[in-house]
């Protein structure tokens, strides 16, 4: 046998070498490389593992509620407790997760990868958002948890301002700190997808989640600090009397709701709309398939950005507000479901007659549509004067925001983190275990919330912590469904964290997913890419197959 | 005396490919911000509009209280510091740095006479009674609880533009001393500039807070 005969049978495989500089999870791995790193990357860690902490705390919150609500007559917990617990969970769900949540860990890790950049444009910025991040969540969670709040997350005046007595302010002052946060990363984000992107990636090249993060971007930069400077105002008026907002010295509490939910409505978008982007991608990588209607997607995008500044005032239908003004904002709402109701079919009509792969991401992606759906048409419900007299303040307007804030926002997450997560970590998770929590989420959150459409539709009012007995049934349905959801929550956590270590090393594009994060490594170097990109494909080129049946 | 003109430029910074690309994200970004700041402000011009239309009385008559001449002085030291703050940039961009130096210290000055005026218009209020947040001293527009909540937004509005301007000085000096360096403006010219959009933004603010608060119903 000669030499190379022997070769080809025991081949030996040389030590491998390693050209490439070390991936940007090991480049440095003291405590201080991570708490002062300007690697957006690494920062989008940060957040993923401190939004994932609050996440946590807001659900255990949620869990409580739920448990006092077996019973209708509120005897397991104080009223006090149960109004306490029912703040902590708004506040900390909707500003220190919803808010921050998709933006702040995929959008830092993937902005700069998807247009080809080394980093965002203030990589300093970056991390001083995480620091006030950090800062005003920590003392939002100790006035709440210490002091406690009971205003519920709105603040409504004059309660918040002259009656509660409980840490309203400093509880104010958080949510204000945690505002800033959300700006600077806005600043960032808008910026550099301005100007940072690689050579050859044009507007319309771009992916369409970063298109959605752009009109996220947008909507936090305008919207935000209106917030700020009303609870300023709120402050003012606790703090020194301003009363601006306390009928009985000629103030009007109702301003208070225009101006906190010309925010607040906005903010709904500014947590959906991150979703929208995440659902470009994931049905796109598994349909295998060019997206149906890039521009009308991207462009729907803009369209809710806009539109999402013109419907605050449905939530004030029956507040105060003039019939002609009712009027109006219940057109504007109702148009603003054409954008949604478009990307939704450009989906579907992405996964139709694609070479589907049901991975974990595309199950959560469908479970997303069938989510959105029935939460996007419950809002029309809504937004009809009439149907709104009947339901508005009941839990079916709890079951609909519900249907959009966790069914398509926490899915989203769920979804892009199980996308993403070779990319993250280099690690593939089981998929097997994948599967079963995202029907788990998908099954828990329909027993859990929509009991809860049947009991607003009955009458049962939403915020308090007693009922009339006749509910008990739907509402035992609706807590039980809540523990399959907190199932479905806690595997995730302890598989991927198991795969962290004992996970198969993931390739480059181990989907066979289009996108310059692709055609990086898994996990990328800590400057993204080996040699910077040029561009000269268009989003989502997937081959193009002959149409079937020919 | 002809100051010799030194070399002007920018550093690039990791993230960037050219000069130009880290020009034109800073001054970006400070647009971007001060997009916020806008509206920031406009949240309390609407409650000044809604205050207007709910209690056009009560506004009339703090408007009167108002010491007009010392928000008019004030509005024309912005406009002059603004004129400083460009003359400042354009002797960074010709590498002129002394002049920079002392153009931006001009500015400082201004904005610091601003405060002063402010604070004695502060004093004059304090002494004519017109702080109602303040507890157990009397107001002197006491038969009219509801022109306290226009007094008051007076307050905050000032109060945080003088915060806005408070920030603008220490950042002038800032830039000022960090100035000095022989190396600045080879390094870090566009600072200057980016500071300046700051600069002329506070200006423009206090130009809508004077006719919107002193002004409007007099």
């Amino acid at each position: 046998m000669s030499p190379s005969d022997l070769a080809l049978r025991d081949p030996v495989v040389p030590e491998a070498t390693i050209a490439r500089q070390p991936d940007y999870l090991h480049a440095k791995q003291t405590l201080s490389s991570w708490f002062f790193t300007t690697d957006h990357k690494r920062i989008g860690i940060l957040y993923l593992v401190s939004i994932t902490f609050f996440f946590i705390l807001g659900a255990i919150a949620a869990g409580l509620i739920r448990l006092s609500l077996l019973v209708p007559n509120g005897s397991i917990f104080s009223n006090d407790f149960y109004d306490k617990m029912f703040t902590l969970h708004g506040v900390i769900m909707v500003w220190f997760f919803l808010i921050p949540s998709i933006p702040n860990t995929f959008g830092n890790f993937l902005i700069p990868l998807m247009i080809g950049a080394k980093d965002v444009a203030f990589p300093r910025l970056n991390l001083m958002s995480w620091y006030l991040y950090m800062v005003a969540a920590l003392f939002t969670l100790i006035c709440v948890v210490l002091g406690g709040v009971d205003t519920g997350w709105t603040f409504y005046t004059p309660y918040s301002t002259f009656y509660s007595n409980s840490w309203v302010l400093p509880a104010l002052i958080g949510v204000v700190l945690i505002g800033f946060s959300s700006i600077m990363t806005a600043v960032n984000f808008v910026v550099t997808v301005h100007t940072m992107r690689a050579p050859g990636m044009t507007w319309f090249r771009m992916p369409l989640f970063i298109w959605s993060l752009y009109a996220t971007s947008l909507i936090i930069l305008l919207a935000t600090p209106v917030l700020t400077i009303t609870l300023v105002l709120l402050i003012a008026s606790r703090a020194f009397g301003f009363a601006v907002f306390d009928p009985a010295n000629g103030g009007d509490p109702v301003l208070y709701q225009h101006m906190f939910w010309f925010y607040s409505h906005p903010a709904v978008y500014i947590m959906v709309l991150p979703g929208m982007g995440v659902m470009s991608e994931l049905v796109t990588a598994f349909a295998s398939k060019r997206v149906f209607g890039y521009r009308f997607i991207a462009y729907s995008s803009m369209a809710i950005a806009a539109l999402s500044f013109f419907v605050w005032g449905h939530h004030m239908f029956y507040n105060g507000m003039s019939e002609s003004a009712s009027l109006t904002f219940s057109i504007l709402s109702f148009t603003i479901a054409v954008p949604s109701a478009v990307k939704v079919y450009n989906w579907t009509a992405t996964i139709h007659k694609g070479e589907v792969r049901l991975d974990t991401p595309l199950l959560y992606a469908m479970g997303w549509i069938g989510l959105f759906v029935v939460g996007g048409l419950t809002g029309l419900f809504l937004a009809s004067l009439a149907i709104d007299g009947h339901v508005h303040d009941t839990y079916f307007v709890v079951a609909h925001f519900h249907y959009i804030m966790v069914g398509a926002t926490v899915e989203a997450f769920l979804g892009a983190l199980h996308f993403w997560w070779p990319k993250m970590t280099g690690r593939l998770y089981s998929e097997a275990w994948g599967r079963v929590s995202a029907f788990l989420t998908f099954i828990g959150f329909n027993v859990t919330f929509f009991p809860q459409f049947i009991l607003g539709y009955l009458g049962m009012p939403r915020r308090y912590n007693t009922y009339d007995p006749q509910f008990q049934v739907l509402n035992v349905v609706s807590s039980a469904g809540a523990t399959i959801l907190a199932a479905a929550y806690i595997f995730p956590m302890i598989y991927l964290i198991y795969s962290l270590f004992y996970g198969e090393r993931a390739g480059p594009n181990p989907w066979d997913a289009r996108g310059l994060e692709w055609t990086t490594t898994s996990p990328p170097p800590p400057h993204n890419f080996e040699t910077p990109p040029i561009v000269d494909f268009d989003p989502y080129d997937y081959p193009s197959r002959a149409p079937e049946g020919g | 005396m002809a100051e010799h003109a030194a070399t002007v430029g920018v550093e690039v910074e990791e993230q960037f490919f050219s000069a130009e690309q880290q020009r034109h994200v800073a001054t970006l970004g400070m647009w971007v911000f001060l997009a916020t700041e806008l509206l920031l402000f406009s949240g309390m011009f609407l409650v000044a509009l809604v205050l207007r239309v709910l209690h056009p009385a009560s506004v009339t008559a703090v408007a009167l209280h108002l010491k007009f001449w010392i928000g008019a002085t004030n509005a024309a030291v912005l406009i002059v510091s603004s004129f400083t703050m460009s003359l400042a940039i354009e002797a960074s961009k010709a590498g002129l740095r002394r002049a920079m130096l002392r153009f931006l210290v001009a500015t400082a000055a201004l904005g610091v006479l601003f405060l002063c005026l402010k604070a004695y218009e502060y004093y004059r209020d304090w002494a004519e009674h017109m702080m109602p947040f303040l507890p157990g001293r009397p107001y002197v527009l006491d038969g009219d609880p509801a022109s306290r909540l226009f007094t008051n937004l007076y307050f905050i509005i000032t109060g945080l533009h003088g915060l806005h301007l408070t920030v603008g000085i220490c950042l002038v000096l800032g830039m000022a001393f960090f100035g000095r360096r022989a190396g600045f403006l080879s390094r870090h010219q566009n600072r200057v500039e980016v500071l300046g959009l700051y600069w002329h933004f506070i200006d423009l603010i206090w130009l809508i807070v004077f006719p919107t608060l002193y002004l409007l119903n007099r």
